[in-house]
């Protein structure tokens, strides 16, 4: 029993070690062998997978201060005022 | 995972016109996700001439996605709007160096970054976190996952919720996250912006990952036992 559990981390660690590039790669996750009988490893590229998928989802909601326009505005207003000046 | 985050669009849209260059050009991923808005050719072209008007609805098309770049890339309201005046003021200086080589947001965005990327640099603090971040040790390795799993994340996270676990990363997985997950910047690209491997981009998305699960499992745990 033990040494099975041995082999079974040892398989989900070689496993885990590879991710970044089975994630990157274009072979579908399914037809990795390791998940078809580890529940733990399949559950964790599950969440992996979730978790890419809803930060793709993450819309650009926040607006900046109208305060940056003002900012912006002042800057080039005042840019344009030395070249004036220079010219 | 990479195909359930790619976009193959096929129907890109073409390439800017006149007086931007009607070349055919290969359309990367990134362009993809970046279509030209309605309206903005003519307002690059009269902005590009020096007219403030059209300047400013530049401005106010792209206002929101730079600035939530920034926000997400720096986790500070005030740092975050210093940066986007500086990213426009910069587009300002350089706009008529835009070519249409790929599509104006991310010709813009990828400003951005740099203007981020820069300050971070300058912050003598904060570059060293990145760099820390950035190179794994043999402790920070990616975490290895034996337990046994009761909670699952799908169909849990709302968006608030992934917001805040992404502000809690430290730097370098942030960046490396929210370029290539939130963003959609290929490693390649990455690994230039970042000056670091392609190898170690994606061991630092990876390990980003990992802490985001980490830090949402405890969040939903956190729920469970409210």
């Amino acid at each position: 029993m033990t040494n099975q559990t041995t082999n079974a981390s040892k398989e989900c660690s070689k496993f885990q070690q590879q991710l970044p590039e089975f994630f990157d790669s274009e072979v579908s996750m399914s037809d990795q062998p390791h998940l078809k009988t580890c529940a733990n490893c399949s559950a964790l590229v599950r969440d992996l997978e979730y978790i890419a998928v809803q930060a793709k989802l993450l819309l650009p909601i926040h607006d900046p201060s109208p305060v940056v326009w003002q900012n912006i505005q002042s800057v080039l207003t005042k840019n344009l005022h030395n070249d004036e000046q220079k010219s | 995972m990479k195909n359930t985050l790619r976009t193959t669009d096929a129907n890109a849209p073409a390439a800017p016109v006149q007086p931007l260059t009607t070349e055919a050009r290969p359309v990367q991923q990134h362009q993809r996700r970046n279509p030209p808005i309605a309206g903005e050719l003519t307002a690059i072209s009269q902005a590009q001439q020096g007219d403030g008007a059209a300047f400013e609805i530049l401005y106010n098309m792209h206002k929101r996605r730079v600035y939530s770049l920034c926000l997400r890339m720096l986790g500070n309201v005030a740092e975050a709007e210093d940066l986007t005046q500086e990213a426009f003021l910069q587009l300002h200086r350089k706009i008529s160096t835009f070519r249409g080589d790929s599509a104006f947001s991310t010709w813009l965005h990828r400003m951005a970054v740099n203007v981020v990327l820069m300050h971070l640099r300058k912050k003598g603090l904060q570059l060293v976190s990145l760099e820390e971040t950035l190179e794994p040790t043999q402790e920070d390795g990616p975490r290895k996952d034996f337990g046994t799993r009761d909670l699952t994340l799908s169909g849990s996270i709302d968006r608030v919720t992934l917001e805040r676990a992404v502000e809690e990363l430290p730097p370098g997985y942030r960046m490396v996250f929210v370029l290539h997950d939130v963003e959609g910047y290929e490693h390649n690209e990455i690994a230039g912006m970042l000056q670091c491997s392609i190898g170690n981009s994606k061991s630092q998305l990876h390990k980003a990952r990992m802490r985001l699960r980490s830090l949402l499992r405890q969040n939903m745990g956190g729920r469970a036992g409210a």
